[in-house]
């Protein structure tokens, strides 16, 4: 192999990496350089080695936060998984309108979290809200989505399922395409049943699908933000506080950078663990070579 | 081929756009607030017939621009309030010339050398400080010098539907009846409810931790509680903080009060006469008097007043509108600019003030066109006695976030009174002595 | 695409799902745009009055004629499309590198891309900001699109994608004696024309709606993209005397963003397909 063919490789992969090492992977080593320092947005270092790690791990508001953003998480990746298989499995059709029935639930997915969070306001909000005003309707007491404490983290919870379906469900429809049709055909032939069909058909074949869908959701939804900032302002007192909003405020609020970016590490190992060990359960079993 | 062409076109338009015109003139960034309005000001300059915050400010900047044509105004209107924005805008060194910034929140920039001491621009713009009112200077000055131009004091008043008052016995002389302590709120409120079936109170207690801290800091002052003992220790866990916080719980957990509403919800509920007093500030006098003789309107009567006394002595928590000049190395001639800048502003105070915020200026506040407007004169006096944290207080605004938290935990009942004073305590130190 | 598993009807509870859903999908959309097509003192009075005529489109004939809206929408156009330019570029590249070619460390480098996927933007939108602000490239267009350029899972996306693609292709081309860029430039490029929509129109619309990144990064409003200029107008209290106006603009930012979407939608499931095959 000439050097051109062992080396010329480089040359399609170096733009990206450079890009890519510039600006995520620098930014995030200074991040980590950064959390080893009492600094403030404005320039201000001063080293002090672990401390800021030390003092988070004493903290109980970040402990508030870790807690609910993994409730959070709870509540949504399970539900947002199987509701979208459904769909999927619903809508896996070639008729126009199932078309547009996939279309009508991937709409939510293109709009901003400023826009999403907005319409979600005025359907939760108590006073104005279109919830609030069907319960009017009905002569029943409208509800404190936003303000009771109980309800503020499985509101954030729904108006996230309602805003990312999208591409959970077009990742299964993809699976499902991935199914072959003979054996869904050897299946009708022995006769078996719906159910049976699925469990033992497509329930498996769909699995790498799963993975990745419970996978990439974990990961974003650890990282919620937008919907907690915009519509509950992570109240009252904190109790639906993510993480990232925790580190924002700490960022913003208080000015202190090495205090935020070390709850961002935290967050970051956290996130990795979790994926890997999601990949590495997932694929236990599987053959070598797969 | 389409992908080419787009990717040439975009290069096209970025090289174009970063061309910039060569411009002599001295360049002034101002940086607002209050959002746009430009759908229904354009670029009037008829100061006089603006109604609004933005509507004021926007055609004050529209005439300024029209007047100095030798100065490059460019305006930044920001999403309220500014602050991260702003804070990123220093980080990244390029500040805005003049910005809008709460009277509050100066000590948190100022502290750390990020705004430009005015006395010599309000000199340069001849403007005399002494001819601020009491609480303008109060509010302008940190460690001794002036760091921003006041604009106005904002208070918090309570705002009274005076028929629900009238119904449920409340009224006097055509005045509403205000409690004189905290057995006698809970008694009017308890009796207001049962001749009503309404709340006492109309409260945005949602995602509101200023308004909350308000109350506290208020009835601490009246008090002459010392809150800050020194610039790294707040004291909060004490017998004055416990009542205050105690009585606010208690109109909640009584239901003498809205508990689940933010600041749309609750102005619409007072608007709509379901509610006895909604207290909330100066800048919702105009809308209500308005609302109040609209044809049709279910604000049957309106009054407002500052805050009853319940403990201690009369006082005001006060806080403002101002500009502030972030700091920055500025050639000779856009300080000048800056200065012409504020001189015009200064003028149009009374103006300014028909949103219902109180003047700075001590002219504004005696002239009869203000004190004509409906309830100016009953609010007149906070101009004067209101009063903000002591000046060596760092991080306030960050430390009302923090205080209004645990507030809002212990008013709705999710932690014990004590415990939440006892937490925004160590909360509140711990951030300050991290400065 | 490949039919339907056999069972031409939708049992009946699944059907009552998907209409539920459907029902559930569609309320908050159509609950907004009533809301925006009401006068803001109407609305003032009771929200419910969103429901019955009379309408009016003076909310949007604001927003066209008051504010920098244009400015804004160019804004983000610029910056959208060349944000997705230069990820196309930059990942098909890499793309056809990784999945294709032979160099060393080419695991290492693989693996090395894919860690930025856990690596969430808070932990580096800060620093980032600090970099640019030393170098000078805030408030500008190149500021504002470079960091769309650091996108891992367009680089995994188009991995996977070239992979699937059977090497007999290449193999003819390069018995020809076709170098290895015109290879990928003229036989797996083309090919890869749904992945390239699909990257597209995610790459465009996670610019698109972006906002942390140019709040912080455009300093003056000239340079404002469209969800920070629309924040930017939106008076504070703006929820209680101006809901009419606020919930036009949300419809209004998101017109151009659901048009790509429908011109794009069936590059974007035919890619999902190819993408997920390995």
């Amino acid at each position: 192999m000439t050097a051109r063919d062992r080396f010329g490789g480089y040359a399609f992969v170096l733009p990206f990496v450079s890009a890519y090492s510039f600006l995520l992977i620098l930014p995030f080593i200074m991040g980590v350089w950064i959390s080893f320092h009492k600094a403030d947005l404005f320039g201000a270092r001063e080293w002090i080695g672990p401390d800021n790690y030390v003092r988070l791990f004493d903290d109980p508001i970040f402990y508030q936060a870790m807690g609910t953003t993994f409730m959070l998480a709870l509540m949504i990746v399970p539900a947002l998984t199987i509701i979208t298989m459904l769909l999927a499995l619903a809508l896996n059709r070639a008729t126009r309108s199932a078309a547009i029935f996939r279309g009508l639930f991937f709409s939510s997915s293109v709009l901003s979290v400023t826009i999403v969070t907005l319409i979600w306001r005025f359907v939760l909000t108590p006073d104005a809200g279109l919830i609030a005003k069907v319960l009017a309707a009905v002569g029943l007491e409208p509800i404190p989505f936003l303000s009771h404490p109980d309800l503020t983290v499985p509101a954030i919870a729904i108006t996230t399922i309602w805003w990312g379906l999208g591409l959970p469900m077009m990742l299964f429809l993809a699976g499902l395409q991935q199914i072959p049709q003979d054996m869904y055909e050897a299946a009708a032939l022995d006769r078996a049943s719906r159910w049976t069909t699925f469990r033992h058909i497509t329930l498996p074949s769909l699995r790498r699908t799963t993975v990745v869908v419970v996978m990439l959701q974990t990961a974003a939804q650890l990282q919620i933000f937008g919907q907690a900032q915009l519509l509950t302002s992570g109240g009252p007192s904190g109790s639906s506080r993510p993480i990232v909003l925790y580190i924002y405020e700490i960022a913003f609020g208080r000015w202190e950078l090495g205090y935020a970016v070390a709850a961002a590490e935290v967050l970051f190992v956290l996130v990795l663990l979790l994926t890997l060990g999601q990949y590495w359960f997932a694929n236990r079993n599987e053959e070598p070579g797969r | 081929m389409t992908r080419c062409k787009l990717l040439l076109a975009t290069l096209a338009a970025l090289i174009l756009g970063s061309c910039g015109q060569i411009d002599d003139r001295p360049t002034l960034v101002i940086q607002r607030f209050f959002g746009e309005c430009g759908a229904v000001y354009g670029k009037t300059v008829d100061v006089a017939k603006a109604e609004t915050e933005c509507g004021i400010l926007t055609t004050m900047l529209n005439k300024f621009v029209a007047d100095n044509p030798d100065i490059n105004v460019k305006i930044n209107v920001v999403a309220w309030p500014g602050y991260p924005q702003l804070a990123a805008q220093i980080a990244a060194g390029d500040p805005p010339d003049l910005v809008t910034m709460h009277q509050s929140v100066i000590s948190d920039y100022q502290v750390r050398g990020l705004l430009s001491p005015m006395n010599d621009l309000l000199a340069e713009a001849k403007i005399d400080t002494r001819s601020l009112t009491p609480a303008g200077q109060r509010g302008a000055i940190k460690n001794g010098h002036f760091y921003a131009l006041p604009w106005d004091t904002i208070g918090r008043l309570w705002h009274i539907n005076t028929s629900l008052m009238a119904k449920a016995g409340l009224m006097s002389g055509g005045k509403p009846v205000l409690p004189n302590s905290p057995a006698e709120l809970l008694e009017h409120a308890r009796k207001f409810k049962a001749a009503t079936g309404k709340p006492y109170l109309i409260q945005a207690q949602v995602s509101a931790p200023d308004y909350l801290v308000a109350n506290l800091y208020t009835y601490l002052l009246a008090q002459d509680a010392v809150i800050f003992s020194d610039s790294r220790h707040i004291r909060l866990n004490t017998p004055e903080a416990r009542a205050i916080v105690e009585l606010y719980r208690t109109l909640n957990a009584e239901k003498l009060t809205t508990t689940s509403q933010d600041f749309p919800g609750a102005t619409a509920s007072f608007v709509n006469g379901e509610g006895g007093i909604f207290p909330t500030g100066t800048w919702m006098i105009g809308p209500y008097d308005e609302a109040s003789k609209a044809k049709g309107s279910r604000l049957g009567g309106y009054a407002v007043v500052p805050f009853p006394r319940l403990w201690g002595k009369s006082a005001a928590f006060v806080d403002g509108h101002s500009w502030v000049v972030p700091a920055d190395n500025r050639t000779p001639a856009e300080r000048r600019a800056i200065a012409r800048f504020l001189a015009f502003s200064a003028q149009y105070n009374g103006d300014w003030v028909r949103t219902g915020h109180l003047p700075a200026f001590r002219a504004v506040l005696d002239a009869p066109s203000f004190t004509a407007q409906p309830h100016r004169k009953d609010i007149a006096a906070m101009a004067a006695t209101g009063q903000q944290l002591p000046d060596f207080v760092q991080r306030q605004s960050a430390i009302q976030g923090l205080i209004g938290e645990e507030l809002e935990a212990a008013v709705t009942g999710i932690k014990p009174v004590d415990v939440a004073l006892a937490d925004a305590e160590r909360r509140v130190n711990e951030l300050l002595s991290g400065i | 695409m490949t039919a339907a598993t056999g069972r031409n009807r939708l049992p009946w509870p699944a059907l009552v799902g998907v209409l539920i859903g459907a029902a559930i999908m569609v309320a908050p959309l159509l609950w907004t745009l009533l809301l925006s097509l009401k006068s803001n003192t109407e609305l003032m009075r009771d929200s419910a009055s969103a429901l019955s005529a009379p309408y009016t489109l003076d909310n949007y004939r604001d927003i066209v004629t008051g504010s920098d809206l244009p400015r804004w929408l160019l804004n983000s156009l610029i910056v959208s499309l060349g944000t997705t330019g230069g990820v196309l570029l930059l990942c098909s590249l890499a793309g056809y590198g990784f999945a294709r070619l032979e160099f060393p460390f080419r695991r290492t480098l693989f693996v090395f891309v894919l860690l930025g996927l856990a690596i969430p933007e808070q932990a580096v939108i800060l620093p980032r900001h600090q970099l640019f602000a030393m170098l000078g490239w805030h408030n500008s267009y190149p500021g504002l699109m470079l960091p769309g350029l650091a996108a891992p899972f367009g680089v995994f996306f188009m991995t996977q994608y070239f992979r699937a693609i059977p090497k007999d292709l290449d193999e003819a081309a390069m018995l020809d004696g076709a170098s290895r860029l015109s290879i990928f430039w003229k036989v797996l490029l083309p090919l890869s024309f749904p992945a390239q929509a699909t990257l597209g129109v995610f790459t465009f619309l996670g610019s698109w709606n972006d906002y942390w990144w140019p709040l912080i990064s455009a300093t003056t409003s000239d340079k404002y993209t469209l969800t920070v200029g629309l924040a930017s107008a939106q008076m504070n209290y703006a929820q209680t005397s101006g809901l009419g106006f606020l919930m036009a603009q949300a419809v209004f930012a998101s017109i151009p963003i659901l048009i790509v979407y429908i011109i794009f939608q069936k590059q974007i499931v035919g890619a999902m397909a190819g993408a997920a095959t390995r």
